[in-house]
């Protein structure tokens, strides 16, 4: 077992701070680029710009994305269930909000 | 190291179809599915799942987990013979899942295969990295530095995977908050080529406690009263996550109202709300003048705490 301590210079908020490009968010979350012009074609994200090449998510789409990632590997569910529980899931919680 | 009876996981016979084991695996994903969820350990759960289906779903490893598994128990310890898997051979590359998802268990019989994915151009970013931290409430108020320890499967010179040790010293900048991301640019894989290093993203969340709930960047507290301070108003001394309060309870407030102090929740740009929830508490009758009080009460209210159900 090796340990080293590194001390992190570079260090920025996500959601407040960042925006990226199309490459960019398909390598953070490792999927393909037709992958990601789906989700955005269906609505599940929604980018600034006209097309894939000018596209700049916000910094919060990326809990959405890795959501999105997770439901349609780990349950198998295509691209149009993703999007529907996805706003199903939101829809939850502002009802649940609203309880509270 | 403990057996884990993948079957028993999935609640299915030794015995099942693959069929009856996707539909036993389907189930289980969407009730513990971590995003979908409201279950105690989800994630857990979720996990164990997904490494059973891993292992029966592929008909190599399910008769190679078969052959070890025949003798054994859950929960047993258990060590694989050596050279149990001799005489199987394994195709594809392994599980596209993270090498750290798996159990002990699961990296002994089948860890050797996991391979990250190939880099095809000669020239490329290294990999992104995502881990989950764990960081005190007070930290989003304050601000922290904090050094985290990860893990990190990682290939020596022999292409052998091993687990190391990662220590970072981190600023946790103010105002951060349960859900949301940090970005450690070049801390990922390294890249490949000329390419430059990934990076490592931080996905934070709070450490439980009990004193606090967090909605986003409101914050939740209960705030234990007596009846009298209730009926008649008191200023009471908060401790709240960013330090004392000094408090005012409106004369005649009652259990579950909700006390909002602005701005006093997770600090931002737009700062949270703080709201305090008034719990009254009512103290036992034990001597007799504390008897006395009570029914003296009792005489001076024309009091129905019921009159608004129907019997």
């Amino acid at each position: 077992m090796q340990t080293n301590t590194t001390q992190i210079t570079e260090i920025s908020i996500v959601e407040d701070e960042v925006h990226m490009t199309t490459i960019e968010l398909c390598h953070t979350i490792d999927i393909d680029q037709e992958d990601l012009v789906a989700w955005v074609q269906e609505g599940i994200l929604n980018p600034i710009g006209t097309s894939p090449e000018d596209w700049r998510f916000s910094g919060d789409t990326l809990s959405r994305a890795k959501k999105a990632l997770r439901l349609s590997r780990d349950l198998e569910i295509n691209t149009p269930g993703v999007a529907m529980v996805l706003d199903l899931l939101d829809e939850i919680s502002e009802l649940r909000k609203r309880l509270g | 190291m403990k057996f884990k009876d993948y079957y028993e996981v999935l609640g299915v016979a030794k015995t099942a179809s693959d069929d009856e084991i996707k539909v036993a695996y389907r189930k289980l994903a969407r009730k513990y599915h971590p995003d979908v969820s409201k279950e105690l350990e989800a994630e857990e759960r979720f996990k164990e799942v997904g490494e059973a289906y891993a292992v029966l779903k592929d008909p190599e490893k399910r008769a190679a987990y078969d052959q070890v598994g025949s003798q054994a128990k859950h929960g047993q310890d258990f060590t694989p013979p050596p050279n149990w898997d001799s005489g199987f051979e394994f195709s594809g590359n392994g599980f596209n899942s993270n090498a750290g998802d798996q159990s002990a268990f699961f990296e002994e019989l089948f860890g050797r295969q996991a391979r990250g994915r190939q880099q095809s151009t000669m020239n490329a970013k290294g990999q992104d990295h995502h881990a989950k931290v764990m960081i005190d409430l007070v930290d989003a108020y304050l601000g922290a530095k904090r050094t985290i320890t990860l893990q990190m499967p990682t290939h020596d010179a022999q292409g052998r995977v091993f687990i190391q040790d990662r220590k970072l010293d981190v600023t946790i900048p103010k105002g951060i908050h349960a859900g949301q991301h940090l970005r450690l640019t070049g801390q990922g894989s390294p890249g490949v080529g000329t390419g430059p290093s990934g990076d490592l993203y931080l996905e934070i969340t709070f450490k439980p406690t009990p004193q606090f709930r967090i909605d986003g960047r409101d914050v939740y507290m209960d705030l234990p009263i007596s009846p009298w301070e209730a009926a008649l108003g008191e200023k009471v001394d908060v401790l709240t996550p960013s330090g004392s309060v000094d408090l005012k309870i409106p004369p005649g407030s009652n259990s579950g109202r909700k006390l909002r102090l602005k701005g006093r929740g997770i600090p931002g740009k737009e700062p949270g709300d703080l709201y305090v929830v008034i719990v009254i508490v009512t103290p036992a009758a034990e001597t007799e003048a504390e008897k006395e009080a009570y029914f003296s009460m009792a005489k001076s209210f024309n009091f129905n705490p019921r009159k608004d159900i129907k019997g």
